[in-house]
């Protein structure tokens, strides 16, 4: 090849180096026509979610309402890891992952707020579409007076019954008291039946760090998440959930996924489970023989703190900022659209799903029906171990439980080791 | 020039996608950032405190347990199986496609399958120690006392790929080399102990340092089997980092990022020096 060859290579290669990172910073701009104002929503919402449906009817509605202005294109995100994934890459590098995602609002993920790629919604949220949402919800989710996220998607974390396994040793209701509580573990033991759907697995030991936290605040009152994790709170609630993994629950709790442990549940295998209200609207569970009788309740007080329940803003709504005024109004108008009572009710009715937009919605089955019920009960909410300390301490949590339940640690060591986590600079 | 131009796609690729990503990280992990907002320089404080981490040194001897098992279970166990093949038993053909068959399924569905196989109550492993070994069941994957081990071996019992490589270098063989030593009155065992395996050595230095290599850098199986746990038992330097960047440890994590590449290198190097010159990158550097 002659000198003249290698110069137009090397201009091809560096032409393409320009252009490129365009391509990779901007794709929403680039792909703005220039009436219509084009937003991408990675929505996490699609597939099999139960929420898919009425998400993409919204859409489709809005669409239609505002043809030839704005458009609202879903990106389906049916594998949420790898979502979760997707967001803090693209902000890392500097780029929004889309012009509306989601986050789980968490200490880890308040870093995000940090960042200008985030639309600042603190001007805007304001009068009748800042009061229809619970004022508690927006509360957590304004960091240093910023509100660089919505909370949309709430949930409530209660304890599942299976009624037809208790009415086997002969106990017809949920138990009261702490000693109804470990009656009812152990007649379930004696008659060979295994209490409880136990893990210790996955990041984030899900069942099991509900169970915690129940314990937890119980113990240590709502505001347990503000104290040292070697609070003896702690250590009591480290005590009961080696307890209930050792003596209640299935074999495989150590080193079980959320998978197995909602499988033996589903199964008929255990009696007591933990989870959110998403789960009431599977269909795995509507066949299931037991179905009419599982009862949604909370734990006894094991600690001074009774009628609690463990909460948390399951999906925070955040927006790219931009420089176009114009494309910030889209933004809002749609997420105003998106989040006002009537919408969030077709999304809230079918699916059985809680939100922070208060609605008048009525729950299609009676699991869902239980949980707005509790919801609305109890006298006092606290957010679950994952919620209050983040990823990196919740996955030290996971990694010591199995050590606690092993005998390998003490609860002692346990609270210590995990706290090193949480207090990491 | 010509042979430059030649070079050049490729180097440009290793550049943007090898070099320039490198000295990022390397410029990272000297710094403080959570993956949002600016990046304070830090100096080696990272390093300090990533080496006094006891999960690090945790995760850095479970990679070379993973390296050293590939290297020396994994490649033994192929080069046998490749030798045993050479002598083309009856239908060696079709065993050398039923041996590299498992190469072809995902890292996700082989995992799934032994984590299957393991579970302490429904798992077949489970099953044959209860029924026909009167053992109590054991917990492989939840007890830290086996569950490094049991995903090693999932792994290393998987050969095929490095049996085809040997088979094939082992193919080239003069079969006159094997005649000669027949009529000379050596055995089997002598014909592989003198002519096969010197004649596979470079094909085996290969080998082993490919195995380290993929020990090293060990992820897929053991995060879908265990995320690293119980008690970090089964974490390596891979999962380490991941949980890092899960957590928006980015300094930390590309402070772990180059360790894992000087300990890689380390690696290499000691491996050249230990089979010298059979070493077939050493002699073409020669």
């Amino acid at each position: 090849m002659t000198k003249k060859g290698l110069i137009l290579l090397l201009t091809i290669l560096m032409m393409m180096g320009t252009v490129l990172p365009v391509f990779a910073q901007g794709a929403a701009e680039a792909t703005a026509p220039a009436k219509e104002i084009e937003l991408r929503w990675a929505s996490i919402w699609v597939g099999a979610d139960s929420k898919a449906g009425p998400v993409a009817a919204i859409v489709e509605e809005f669409n239609a309402a505002n043809a030839g202005k704005i458009k609202v294109v879903i990106e389906p995100q049916p594998d949420y890891n790898a979502y979760e994934q997707k967001v803090r890459t693209s902000l890392a590098a500097g780029i929004a992952p889309a012009d509306i995602f989601t986050i789980k609002l968490n200490p880890t993920t308040a870093e995000f707020y940090n960042s200008n790629l985030l639309m600042d919604f603190s001007k805007v949220f304001t009068g009748s579409w800042k009061s229809s949402f619970e004022a508690g919800s927006v509360n957590q989710s304004t960091i240093g007076g910023k509100l660089k996220s919505l909370p949309f998607e709430t949930a409530i974390l209660p304890m599942w019954y299976n009624m037809d396994i208790l009415a086997k040793v002969g106990v017809t209701k949920v138990p009261q008291t702490v000693d109804e509580f470990w009656s009812l573990m152990d007649k379930l033991k004696a008659a060979g039946i295994t209490a409880t759907s136990q893990m210790t697995g996955d990041t984030n030991a899900w069942t099991s760090m509900i169970w915690f936290s129940h314990f937890a605040v119980s113990l240590g009152g709502p505001d347990v998440w503000s104290k040292p994790f070697t609070d003896p709170a702690f250590v009591q609630a480290a005590e009961y959930i080696k307890r209930m993994i050792v003596n209640y629950s299935t074999a495989d709790a150590i080193g079980l996924g959320a998978g197995g442990s909602g499988g033996h549940f589903l199964a008929g295998r255990t009696a007591v489970f933990s989870n959110g209200p998403w789960y009431a609207g599977r269909a795995d569970l509507a066949a299931t023989p037991f179905f009419k009788n599982i009862t949604i309740a909370g734990l006894p007080g094991f600690g001074s703190t009774s009628n609690y329940m463990i909460s948390r803003i399951q999906a925070n709504i955040c927006a790219a900022a931009s420089k176009d005024a114009a494309r910030e109004a889209a933004i809002v108008k749609f997420l105003q659209f998106l989040t006002s009572p009537e919408k969030v009710k077709s999304i809230a009715q079918p699916s059985g799903a809680m939100f922070a937009v208060k609605t008048d919605a009525k729950p299609a089955n009676h699991l869902q029906v239980q949980f707005t019920q509790l919801a609305n009960s109890v006298a006092v909410s606290a957010p679950d171990f994952e919620a209050a300390m983040g990823a990196e301490a919740t996955k030290e949590f996971t990694q010591q439980l199995s050590a606690l339940a092993l005998g390998k640690i003490t609860a002692q060591e346990f609270t210590k080791l995990v706290a090193l986590k949480i207090n990491q600079d | 020039m010509p042979r430059l131009l030649f070079l050049l796609p490729v180097l440009v690729l290793f550049i943007g996608f090898f070099i320039y990503p490198f000295l990022f990280t390397l410029g990272t992990s000297l710094t403080r950032w959570r993956g949002i907002g600016s990046m304070q320089f830090n100096g080696l404080k990272n390093y300090t405190r990533l080496l006094a981490d006891p999960t690090f040194r945790l995760a850095m001897k479970n990679n070379l347990i993973w390296a050293l098992a590939q290297g020396f279970i994994q490649v033994p166990l192929a080069a046998l199986v490749a030798m045993i093949l050479l002598r083309q038993p009856k239908g060696w053909q079709t065993l050398r496609t039923v041996y590299f068959l498992p190469n072809v399924i995902s890292t996700v569905a082989i995992a799934m399958m032994w984590t299957a196989l393991y579970n302490v109550q429904y798992g077949f492993i489970n099953e044959v120690l209860v029924k026909f070994f009167k053992r109590e069941p054991i917990n492989f994957l939840g007890n830290p006392d086996f569950a490094l081990g049991a995903v090693i071996f999932q792994a290393v019992i998987y050969i095929g790929y490095f049996m085809i490589v040997i088979l094939a270098a082992g193919m080239n063989i003069p079969r006159e080399l094997y005649e000669a030593a027949e009529i000379d009155g050596a055995s089997v065992f002598q014909q592989e102990r003198y002519i096969t395996i010197p004649m596979l050595r470079g094909t085996l230095v290969t080998t082993v340092t490919l195995a380290m290599a993929y020990g090293i850098r060990h992820f897929e199986a053991t995060y879908l089997m265990t995320q690293g746990g119980p008690m970090h038992s089964t974490t390596t330097m891979g999962i380490d980092l991941y949980d890092k960047m899960d957590a928006l440890r980015y300094s930390d994590a590309s402070t772990e990022g180059v360790l894992l590449i000087i300990f890689g290198s380390v690696m290499i190097v000691v491996i050249r020096k230990i089979f010298g010159k059979s070493d077939p990158m050493s002699e073409m550097a020669q």
